[in-house]
């Protein structure tokens, strides 16, 4: 299954409190997403919260934007990505 | 007595209480050979209330089934069913006496695994209806048989997914219930359970056996029989040379029996009775008594068969005793025959077996018939899509017809080779065939053959867009037609005019003599042809981008398509619903409908797969997500060998991704041999896209001739006037790549347009264009889109509240965003979520509140 990295932008700051109501959200959006068969490996948040970059691995980049939008987040972009190791090159 | 198997007795206990109030199921019963798959089935029907209506047909392991076969065993059940109809007729009939009875239906099935193709397609026919009935239809396989390329898997692949239809694999027993088995036999349950892995056939045959543990299940039957006495033993014999069963009478006569040795076997428990038939307990047990006969006694036996067939008209067993017999003169008379039938029924694969068996005896065929036998073998192979051995018997048959002077038969051959070379996309080798074979006829005078012949050849000219020959040809069809009276002829010559005219000339004008044609068809009664024509003129209306004729149409093939079962030309009216929600910027619908294309083709190469697929990878390309390029370079690909309409989609779009990722000349090669191709053409719109993109990447300076009006304009330098004509056309992202080419305002308004649609790479290269005219206040990226709906909806909730308030169920919104139920329920409750309700009346009216009621789902963006 390919892998994504999908890029969001949040002007007024994502806030995800560490209470039940965040539980149940996070809980929200993975079930959701299990809808279109797109699972949410990690995300990169910056320090100002106003952009994600989160880890996705999906069929499809369509199917990631359908999970988007039934957890109502935004999308700016969806790249296909792969892993580059820097110590695959440093350690030989 | 049956072990371990109450769950699955349950399960299909639950499927007649559900068929009792109307929801009728298919229930897919699978497992291997011996895992007791009829032994369920048989445990399941003696329970059954009495009142129920019980259907039982099976498929046998002739060398070539009978057509329909299992439809034959129970149409003596059902008075009246006439099964030398048409098949879908049969099936039509079959399933209105399923939903009207008052009484619950048990529709089996028994060993689909040797179906034969009309059986596999009332398997399709009756699995997608049975949902609304009181039946339930039960069919068994050997889910480790249907693999690969096996004609049942892509059926099974469809039928799965449906919600009435529920798989029960029946797994081994398990070692309790062997050792259960076991108790009184002296056996050691855990040797008996690591010979048979619990495979219940297996395991009573070898508890039955006696003496020393057998290794195999085919020693375990020998064993059985061994034990029988000589006549006896001669019955069981015999059985075994008769696929399935054998009439108690027959199996007298082939083993010089007495009634009194049938009783013996019967007694021994190798053979059941069922009325006047014998038949062994399972298949594994006849194959191991048959494959263990002498050669000698094995051949004595099936000769036997056909002194004692001679006169049936069962075709079908008479021609497989044949073939085992070796008996070729039985074979060529009776195997072409057997074809005929099959191929009447549709079972193209069984037809092309009887016809290889008596074309396998040409001496005795004699070069005439032989050479008639290869044409009807070719276009048989056609069917299950052999195209190259279609195409070599057609050859071969041809060479003879010529050799002998058989003009009609020659041309007639010639114009049938030419349609096969087509879809072997072998299209410039088929056009001289066409002008032979024409050239052949003309002198004979006015023929229903001369007129169809010229049908062919207009239809092939129009699908390659070639107009000169495409309107003389179809003319020369119509004015034979009308001499002769022949009204099929009349019919297919008032469509290609119509599709000629549509994608070639006044398209209004196509428009309104395809709404004739299909007037005609309905008046003629012939569904088929109305399908034809509600598919040509949805795909010329969509191709002349004449959206309000097309996607109406469109829809109405995709009804009676899915009532034909027509599989082909449905996928091809999805992937043309495709290209068109592409092209008005409604691009979730485009990549639902591709999806579900995709899903569902078992033609992975053909024109509506890469017409849908190039119109997903399109969208992608346009939204700026990744797979689009790579999905379009491989639609490209393969679309080479197709007439260039069908490729120009994925080209354009390939040669789009470069333009807007910067690259200089990406794509550009397979835009120059499409483009060149396309000049040999008469398609307006196909010179019309494939010379804006030469034109936009600098490889031309002014439109082609004949280019389509708003792509001309474009090229001319007239940015305003075609950003008005795609306005009315109705195509957004045209729109705004016409504004693109005008001034700052101009842009602004493009990319308005853009952000609305989510065309995020020409919205930045606009703005970086906008930037370097010096505009500094530029909208912000559309990012938080979400945000400007109300309540922070998403685009498509606010198409799915939109529906709710119109009064639309689930299925309703599924069927109309073309999405799954599954999907609009996530949808239904993450709005419900949102908005703070808990019921669809009060949705609705926050729907009227916050002014998204009456927001049409389907308006284009």
């Amino acid at each position: 299954m390919p892998r994504y990295m999908v890029e969001r932008n949040f002007p007024s700051g994502l806030e995800i409190p560490s209470t039940e109501d965040g539980r149940k959200a996070m809980l929200g959006v993975v079930e959701n997403n299990a809808s279109e068969q797109v699972f949410w490996v990690q995300t990169f948040v910056t320090d100002d919260h106003t952009k994600t970059f989160c880890v996705y691995d999906g069929p499809s980049p369509e199917a990631v934007r359908r999970a988007a939008e039934i957890n109502g987040l935004p999308v700016d972009r969806i790249s296909e990505i792969s892993v580059l190791d820097p110590y695959f090159y440093v350690g030989r | 007595m049956l072990l371990e198997r109450e769950g699955l007795l349950g399960a299909l206990g639950d499927r007649m209480v559900d068929a009792g109030s109307g929801r009728g199921s298919l229930v897919l019963i699978a497992g291997e050979a011996g895992a007791g798959k009829t032994s369920l089935v048989r445990a399941f029907i003696e329970n059954l209330n009495e009142s129920t209506l019980i259907l039982f047909g099976a498929c046998d392991p002739l060398t070539t089934p009978r057509p329909l076969g299992p439809v034959r065993d129970f149409a003596s059940d059902l008075p009246g069913l006439d099964l030398d109809r048409d098949p879908i007729d049969v099936f039509a009939d079959i399933l209105d006496r399923v939903r009207h009875t008052i009484r619950p239906v048990v529709l089996v099935l028994e060993d689909i695994h040797w179906a034969d193709a009309a059986t596999l397609d009332f398997l399709r026919y009756m699995g997608r209806r049975i949902n609304d009935s009181k039946g339930v239809l039960v069919t068994t396989y050997r889910d480790d048989e249907i693999v690969g390329d096996h004609p049942a898997r892509p059926l099974l692949g469809q039928l799965t997914p449906l919600s009435s239809t529920h798989l029960l694999p029946v797994p081994p027993l398990s070692l309790d219930a062997v050792t259960q088995l076991a108790r009184d036999s002296g056996v050691d349950p855990e040797e008996l359970m690591r010979i048979t892995d619990g495979n219940a056939f297996f395991v009573t045959e070898v508890l039955a056996s006696g003496g020393d543990l057998p290794t195999t299940v085919q020693e375990a039957v020998l064993a059985r029989v061994a034990q029988l006495g000589g006549r006896a033993r001669r019955v069981v014999e015999g059985v075994s040379v008769a696929p399935r069963s054998l009439e108690i009478p027959h199996a007298v006569v082939i083993a010089d029996a007495e009634l009194d040795d049938v009783d013996r076997a019967l007694s021994a428990g190798v053979l059941i009775g069922e009325g006047n038939h014998l038949r062994f307990r399972h298949e594994l047990a006849r194959a191991a008594v048959e494959e263990t006969l002498p050669p000698a006694r094995r051949l004595g036996l099936h000769l036997r068969m056909l002194e004692i067939l001679d006169g049936s008209d069962d075709l079908a067993r008479i021609a497989h005793h044949a073939i085992r017999a070796g008996r070729s003169d039985l074979v060529v008379e009776h195997a072409p025959r057997a074809a005929a039938e099959a191929a009447k029924r549709g079972s193209s694969r069984e037809a092309v077996a009887f016809y290889r068996a008596a074309l396998n005896h040409p001496d005795i065929l004699g070069p005439d018939r032989t050479a008639d036998l290869r044409v009807r073998l070719a276009d048989e192979l056609r069917y299950v899509e052999e195209m190259d051995e279609a195409a070599e018997q057609m050859r071969l048959a041809i060479e003879y017809f010529r050799q002998v002077g058989a003009v009609e038969k020659l041309a007639d051959g010639l114009s049938r080779l030419q349609a096969i070379l087509w879809y072997l996309r072998r299209i410039d080798e088929g056009w001289p065939l066409m002008e032979e074979a024409l050239a052949l006829l003309r002198p004979r005078g006015p023929s229903e053959l001369l007129a169809h012949t010229f049908y062919r050849a207009g239809h092939g000219y129009m699908v390659a867009r070639k107009a000169g020959p495409a309107f003389s040809y179809n003319a020369e069809a119509r004015r034979l037609a009308e001499e002769l009276g022949s009204e099929r002829v009349m019919f297919l010559t008032l469509m290609i005019e119509g599709a000629n005219q549509i994608v070639m000339g006044d398209p209004h004008e196509g428009a309104r003599l395809l709404q004739d044609a299909i007037v005609m068809a309905e008046r003629m009664g012939n569904e088929r042809y109305v399908s034809s024509a509600l598919n040509m003129l949805g795909s010329g209306a969509g191709e002349a981008r004449l959206y309000d004729v097309a996607l109406p149409t469109l829809d109405r093939a995709v009804v009676l398509d899915l009532k034909l079962d027509a599989d082909a030309t449905l996928t091809y009216a999805r992937s043309w619903q495709a290209r068109i929600a592409f092209e008005q910027g409604r691009w979730d619908d485009a990549v639902s409908i591709a999806e579900l294309v995709d899903r569902t083709t078992d033609l992975r190469e053909g024109i509506a797969h890469i017409t849908a697929l190039s119109a997903l990878g399109r969208v992608r390309v346009r939204r700026g997500d990744p797979g689009g390029a790579s999905l379009l370079e491989r639609m490209a690909m393969v679309a080479r060998g197709h007439e260039v309409q069908h490729g120009w989609n994925a080209v354009c779009g390939l040669v789009e991704y470069h333009w807007l990722a910067g690259h200089t000349d990406g794509g550009a090669e397979e835009l120059k041999h499409a483009y060149g191709r396309a000049l040999d053409t008469d398609s307006p719109w196909g010179r019309g896209e494939l010379g804006f993109w030469m034109w936009r990447i600098g490889l031309i300076n002014a439109p082609p001739e004949n280019a389509a009006e708003p792509f001309a304009l474009q090229m001319a330098g007239d940015w305003e006037a075609a950003a008005g004509k795609w306005r009315e056309f109705g195509c957004p992202y045209e729109v705004a790549m016409a504004l693109a080419d005008g001034p700052a305002e101009a842009q602004l308004e493009a990319l308005d347009i853009l952000d609305g649609l989510g065309a995020r790479p020409l919205g930045d290269r606009i703005r970086n264009s906008l930037r370097s005219l010096g505009v500094d206040n530029l909208p912000p990226r559309p990012t938080e889109r979400t945000l400007a709906n109300p309540a922070r909806l998403t685009d498509r909730q606010v198409e799915v509240l939109a529906l709710i308030a119109e009064g639309y169920g689930n299925d309703e919104i599924a069927d109309r965003l073309y999405i799954s139920k599954k999907t609009v329920e996530h949808h239904v409750s993450a709005i419900y979520a949102r908005l703070g309700v808990t019921t669809r009346a009060e949705a609705a009216r926050a729907a009227h509140r916050l002014g998204v009621a009456n927001r049409g789902a389907s308006t284009p963006g």
